[in-house]
């Protein structure tokens, strides 16, 4: 029995020369770090791809927002390091209200002069993880953020037309989304005209740079209600090749829509609500209304007479 | 509109919970307690003319307009599936309005009868007139975000009730009703305000409402004796 245990005990030794809880340990931990952490750079990848390409390629050229390649070594040309892309990443409204020279900058080569959507989600962590990806991909030859899957083949009439169709709902998106106009007025749309929820687009694309730039923001929107929907139901390019040309044909109407729409819903609640109280009073006509009123009323104006 | 992330979590995280949980636990308390306090403590008998012109409408209104907020919770996709084309989103919306316009119709008569009579106001406590003033703000509140935020039935359905499921799955995920306009996240955070002061008030009545009454046979009651 002690030499069956002698020699077991060996043959460990020859295995697992440092002992074999020590390797158990050692191959657990490597693993563990090793899966956080090619699991933690697809996140930020992933993030990137989802909340960023909207707006902006790591060396595709600019969309609404600027080109990313060499983004730290633009901002340490113009004296700023890594701790203020932080912050300006956080907060980008506050850099611009600071007056800070190199926040208004970027802002004036954005088209409309629009300022990034804050993340309620940006920590100081994920922006730091996002300065390093696109540090990283900066130094690739192409970088997989470089360009985007987007037709740029010109608009014809039924683009316009499906787009209009899918704006309204009255053809239903494929990935299953609610239509624009549940959140979005453009003008000349339909008798109630469109939601509110969101900003009216009939002049988006001056706003975003022309139809490349709607057509990425609607590849990826940035916008954290946009997000909730169209992460889980996102837009099919064909989809958006359709929208933005219709917003590019909504473009020619000139003004955005007015609150004649939200007046006209207004009136047409206030009329369904008096509609409503005529029904009640017609329904229960016959109600009991009281006992004393009438008697002392009906006493009063006899009295009277 | 952004407030600071604490704040956010307090109103959109923690106050849920907070409320839910007074609602539920306060509620069998007093049952179990004070049952016979379980009473909408109706005035009818006091004042008969205006109680109608205010209690139907309300009643009528706001029964309308809690159900389309149950149904979209409930059923968020079959909402959207419905909303898909324009014509049947503008009858939804327009119906849904005109029951909120009525509960709100009905309410400010409700506060005026109270205020203006002296045998109302003499049978208004103070928990009363805050229910009131809380409703009021509910009631105005959801009128003012359908008029001025459309398509709520859509966005409430596709951005508001994942967050109050991630409540109820424990898993709380304000996000995106943090990024609601100023009056949505108001009618939201009053909507728990109202949902934790409810047993404390005669609110409780909804608990207790007596719906065999609409199919019982009808009942000869006699009273023998000195009562």
């Amino acid at each position: 029995m002690n030499k069956r245990n002698t020699l077991r005990r060996a043959r460990r030794r020859t295995l697992f020369p440092f002992g074999r809880a020590i390797f158990v340990r050692t191959m657990l931990l490597t693993t563990l770090f090793s899966l956080a952490r090619n699991g933690f750079s697809q996140e930020i990848a992933e993030y990137f791809r989802t909340r960023c390409t909207s707006c902006h390629t790591i060396g595709g050229g600019r969309l609404t927002g600027p080109d990313l390649k060499n983004v730290m070594q633009r901002a340490a040309a113009n004296g700023k390091d890594r701790e203020w892309l932080i912050r300006f990443m956080q907060d980008p409204q506050a850099a611009i209200q600071s007056g800070d020279a190199y926040a208004l900058k970027l802002q004036r080569e954005t088209p409309g002069n629009a300022v990034m959507p804050t993340q309620p989600d940006m920590t100081r962590q994920l922006a730091g993880s996002l300065l390093d990806l696109i540090e990283a991909e900066t130094k690739l030859e192409r970088s997989q953020f470089a360009g985007s899957p987007i037709s740029l083949a010109p608009f014809t009439p039924e683009d316009v037309q499906l787009g209009r169709e899918l704006f309204r709902g009255s053809q239903s998106l494929a990935g299953g989304a609610p239509p624009c106009i549940s959140c979005h007025a453009v003008q000349g749309l339909a008798a109630l005209g469109g939601g509110r929820l969101g900003p009216d687009l009939t002049l988006v694309n001056e706003r975003l740079g022309g139809p490349k730039g709607v057509s990425t923001w609607l590849l990826a929107p940035p916008m954290p209600t946009m997000q909730s929907v169209f992460k889980t139901k996102p837009l099919k390019p064909e989809e958006i090749h359709a929208l933005a040309a219709f917003l590019d044909h909504s473009a020619l109407q000139g003004a955005p829509a007015d609150m004649s729409g939200p007046l006209g819903f207004f009136l047409l609640g206030l009329g369904g609500a008096v509609a409503g109280l005529v029904l009640v009073d017609g329904f229960w006509s016959k109600r009991f209304r009281s006992v004393r009123y009438p008697l002392v009323h009906g006493q009063q104006q006899e009295g009277d007479e | 509109m952004n407030l600071p992330l604490y704040l956010d979590r307090a109103l959109f995280v923690g106050l849920p919970y907070a409320a839910i949980s007074v609602c539920l636990i306060v509620s069998l308390q007093r049952y179990g307690w004070r049952m016979f306090t379980y009473s909408s403590l109706s005035s009818q008998l006091l004042e008969n003319r205006t109680h109608f012109w205010a209690m139907v409408p309300f009643h009528y209104g706001i029964l309308a307009v809690l159900l389309g907020h149950l149904i979209g919770f409930s059923v968020p996709r079959a909402v959207l599936a419905w909303n898909g084309r324009p014509l049947r989103l503008y009858v939804l919306e327009a119906a849904a309005l005109s029951f909120g316009v009525l509960a709100l119709i009905g309410l400010a008569a409700l506060i005026n009868r109270r205020l203006t009579n002296a045998k109302m106001r003499a049978v208004t406590s103070a928990m009363d007139w805050l229910t009131f003033a809380l409703l009021l703000f509910q009631a105005a509140s959801g009128v003012y975000v359908a008029v001025f935020t459309p398509w709520g039935s859509t966005w409430y359905a596709a951005v508001v009730v994942p967050y109050l499921w991630s409540l109820f799955g424990l898993n709380p995920d304000a996000g995106v009703v943090t990024q609601l306009p100023l009056a949505a996240q108001l009618h939201i955070v009053n909507a728990f305000i109202l949902i934790g002061l409810f047993p404390f008030t005669r609110l409780v009545h909804i608990l207790v409402v007596p719906n065999p009454y609409l199919w019982r046979r009808p009942q000869i009651v006699r009273w023998y004796g000195s009562r």
